[in-house]
């Protein structure tokens, strides 16, 4: 699934060349800049990369009215800039697609990164009907990820320019934090979670729309939603968890009954856009007060255990969560406990719970 | 690094037992995987690798001597 368009300026979205062009500006590309449209409108995020002063990226911003969720602009190789652009959105190569007229730049890119998607403009006016460019739901997150993005460096140039600590920045900009029960109308975007995060993610695996509606239904199973805003923009619904007692009995959707006192968490998912905003930290710091209200004293939270999930570790462990290392199970998963005695972790005050 | 990461200058100062999530230095997910990246990068250790709870980050004393007896 492309996740990521990543666009050449000169005689690519543009009909001419940015610097050469003196008094005339090259006007857009039409049919490149609908492809740009409609993928936006998809979810699916654009991105410029050029040989060409950070000006060039400005004008082809105006110009198009589009939003782009990255611009190198540089005098780089190509396949630096994707690969600062990939870092930069917390993507893998293999969702990221590139588009340049020049055949030198895309044999370099093709070389240079083996898992970019390498178009020349006829294919990306192609692309839209490709299956990898097609979700195949669009949820309200998906259309306005582009505008997300856009917030996102906004919130990022203000962060870096904030000289006090993290939590101070999050109240200096207005930040809201709600959990609330999911209901029906969430289970899309509960599924999207599922397909598109990594690495805030403890299980790893997709979930059908109708594997997490037998969650919504068990008995004893409560599934948190955590939506997230803030003054630069609202971001929606950016991550769940599934609660789950001992009264949840033996088979409630194939969950084991744990021992008495003790709750689990099946499954935790958060966008990684969400990180360093304190949504997970309020989702877990919840899950812990949650469970500790319903009379558990102590709460599990089973971890695949891979490469891309460190950041979900490391949430873990800042809400004192911990494993056994050889608790590793067949599955790849670690059981991450805490004991639900004593002071549990805070919730900061702009976080709204059920 | 870590006076880097959150911004925070008064961080270069904390002593060895100061714990490094929560009240203290405040890490989270996102400048522990910076912290834990450029760890890997400049003294070739991957903690996260080898270190399931990532105790070694309890504090700055703790991740000194876990990535010392690994360079």
């Amino acid at each position: 699934m492309i996740k990521c368009v990543v666009w050449d300026i000169d005689n690519t979205l543009l009909t001419g060349v940015y610097l050469e062009s003196g008094d005339q500006l090259p006007e857009p590309d039409p049919e490149l800049l609908a492809v740009v449209r409609e993928l936006a409108g998809r979810g699916i995020l654009n991105a410029l990369a050029s040989r060409n002063p950070p000006a060039a990226a400005r004008y082809v911003a105006k110009v198009t009215g589009a939003d782009f969720a990255a611009e190198e602009c540089g005098w780089g190789s190509k396949a630096e800039a994707i690969t600062r652009i990939a870092a930069e959105l917390s993507l893998a190569p293999d969702a990221i697609a590139f588009v340049d007229d020049d055949m030198l730049e895309r044999a370099e890119v093709a070389a240079a990164l083996p898992d970019v998607l390498v178009l020349t403009p006829e294919d990306a006016v192609e692309a839209p009907g490709w299956p990898a460019f097609s979700p195949a739901v669009i949820t309200d997150e998906a259309r306005r990820r582009g505008e997300l993005y856009a917030r996102r460096r906004q919130r990022q140039a203000e962060a870096a320019a904030f000289g006090g600590s993290r939590d101070e920045f999050l109240r200096h900009v207005g930040t809201r934090i709600s959990i609330a029960l999911a209901t029906e109308a969430d289970l899309p975007r509960l599924h999207e979670l599922s397909v598109r995060t990594h690495q805030l993610n403890s299980g790893g695996e997709e979930v059908t729309e109708s594997e997490l509606a037998g969650y919504l239904e068990a008995a004893g199973v409560a599934v948190y939603t955590v939506r997230l805003a803030d003054n630069f923009g609202d971001d929606g619904l950016v991550g769940t968890a599934i609660l789950t007692g001992n009264e949840a009995g033996g088979d409630a959707v194939g969950l084991v009954s744990g021992a008495f006192g003790v709750y689990q968490v099946p499954l935790v998912m958060m966008s990684c856009r969400a990180l360093g905003r304190g949504a997970l930290d309020a989702l877990l710091a919840w899950l812990c007060r949650a469970a500790a209200a319903a009379g558990a004293t102590e709460l599990q939270i089973p971890c695949l255990v891979t490469e891309r999930n460190v950041p979900m570790r490391l949430a873990l462990a800042a809400a004192g969560l911990r494993a056994e290392p050889g608790s590793i199970g067949p599955d790849g998963r670690a059981i991450f406990a805490r004991s639900l005695t004593g002071a549990l972790p805070r919730l900061a005050d702009w976080v709204t719970v059920p | 690094m870590l006076a880097d990461l959150t911004g925070r200058p008064e961080v270069a100062h904390i002593g060895p037992d100061t714990v490094l999530f929560g009240e203290g230095v405040g890490l989270d997910s996102l400048a522990g995987t910076m912290l834990l990246r450029q760890i890997e990068r400049r003294y070739g250790v991957d903690v996260a690798a080898e270190d399931l709870n990532l105790d070694a980050l309890e504090t700055l004393g703790t991740l000194a001597s876990f990535i010392t007896k690994r360079v």
